[in-house]
């Protein structure tokens, strides 16, 4: 069974170049939505945040790729999303319009930028270690659980200072890697709190349809159903992302061929690991 | 350090990242592994840090080892060399 896995927000621009007719409709898209130009990442009109442009521009090349493998002659019979692929996700299962996947994004990542105005956040990547000693320094450095991606690769979220600091003491501890990424919102933790009501109107002023492909969620690697789609879009800003879960959950639903559709391929990474894992297990 | 140990490290990395299309002859022995060379990160390192444990039980303790034996594949198999039992 083919599954399309929609990755989150890239940490940096991509290096392969597209110049197809399909990315440059999504270009037109995104620019006409968000006012971001994902080709050089320059702005029409008032300039937002690194992080925000980032936002779009991994949206909307889920968004072109999508439409390349549809193409291509692939159809997915499940899509599994992480983070903030969930735009790309709900446009490919039908739910959303792509315009209005970009134009989520790009409002979404405005309000968290505005978190930036008064709050100094980062996110802490940390490769190595497992769940337990991880969670005591979050505890011990007053950060949280942003995403568990695999039994050693974590991403905590939280106030700068703090996330520096459980660098440190990760790498005290034997983390294998262990760095400080910038964000301008503690992004899936319960400090998004701060912004639930900008976040809660965004949510509210779209329609969502029925996934016509069934989609899992990452929190309880559940197939969201039209008239969760909303809550889900808020709660999953304030609750941490669990791929490892999801990939579980996607193998024991049928999955056996899954395309990462994005920037990047630490998805794939993931699986990898996890795969790798089961079998030495 | 033998020529085949350096097959046998750029093999090791091509079954344990599972890269397709890939033969030993298509990885440059000197050329730097991570960003550029092969374009690996830090995802890719654990799983070669665990490929060496198991394929030749040679541990690889911290991320400052990993930094210096991670460099290139001439770098890793003359790790392998020195410190396999």
């Amino acid at each position: 069974m083919l599954c399309f896995m929609f990755p989150g927000q890239p940490l940096s621009r991509g290096t392969e170049p597209a110049d197809d007719a399909e990315y440059q409709t999504i270009r037109k898209l995104a620019l006409d939505h968000t006012g971001l130009d994902i080709h050089d990442f320059s702005w029409n009109g008032e300039p937002s945040s690194e992080s925000v442009a980032l936002q779009v521009y991994g949206t909307a090349m889920s968004l072109y790729r999508r439409r390349v493998l549809s193409r291509e002659g692939n159809r997915p019979q499940m899509i599994a999303e992480h983070s903030m692929g969930i735009y790309a996700a709900l446009a490919a299962g039908g739910s959303i319009a792509d315009s209005d996947a970009l134009e989520l994004t790009f409002r979404i990542g405005g309000c968290m930028a505005r978190m930036a105005e008064t709050g100094d956040y980062a996110l802490g990547c940390m490769v190595g270690l497992t769940l337990e000693p991880l969670l005591a320094i979050a505890e011990n450095n007053g950060v949280f659980l942003a995403n568990h991606n695999t039994s050693r690769h974590f991403l905590l979220s939280g106030e700068r200072f703090g996330i520096e600091s459980a660098v440190a003491e990760a790498l005290q501890s034997g983390a294998f890697s262990a760095k400080v990424f910038p964000c301008d919102a503690p992004l899936h933790t319960p400090l998004m709190e701060a912004s639930a009501e900008c976040l809660r109107e965004i949510v509210s002023g779209y329609r969502y349809a029925q996934p016509v492909v069934p989609l899992l969620n990452h929190i309880d690697q559940d197939f969201l159903a039209a008239s969760e789609v909303q809550d889900f879009l808020l709660r999953e800003l304030l609750l941490p992302v669990y791929w490892e879960k999801s990939y579980q959950a996607l193998r024991s639903a049928g999955g056996t061929k899954l395309i990462e559709v994005g920037v990047g391929d630490s998805l794939k990474k993931y699986n990898r690991w996890i795969d790798s894992e089961a079998a030495r297990s | 350090m033998s020529e085949e140990l350096i097959v046998q490290v750029k093999q090791l990395i091509i079954d344990s990242l599972r890269i397709e299309g890939m033969s030993p002859d298509d990885i440059d022995t000197d050329a730097p592994l991570f960003v550029e060379g092969l374009g690996l990160d830090s995802i890719d390192a654990l799983q070669l840090v665990v490929a060496m444990e198991k394929d030749f039980g040679v541990i690889v303790p911290d991320a400052e080892t990993g930094s210096v034996v991670f460099q290139s594949v001439r770098s890793i198999a003359q790790y392998i060399a020195d410190n396999r039992k």
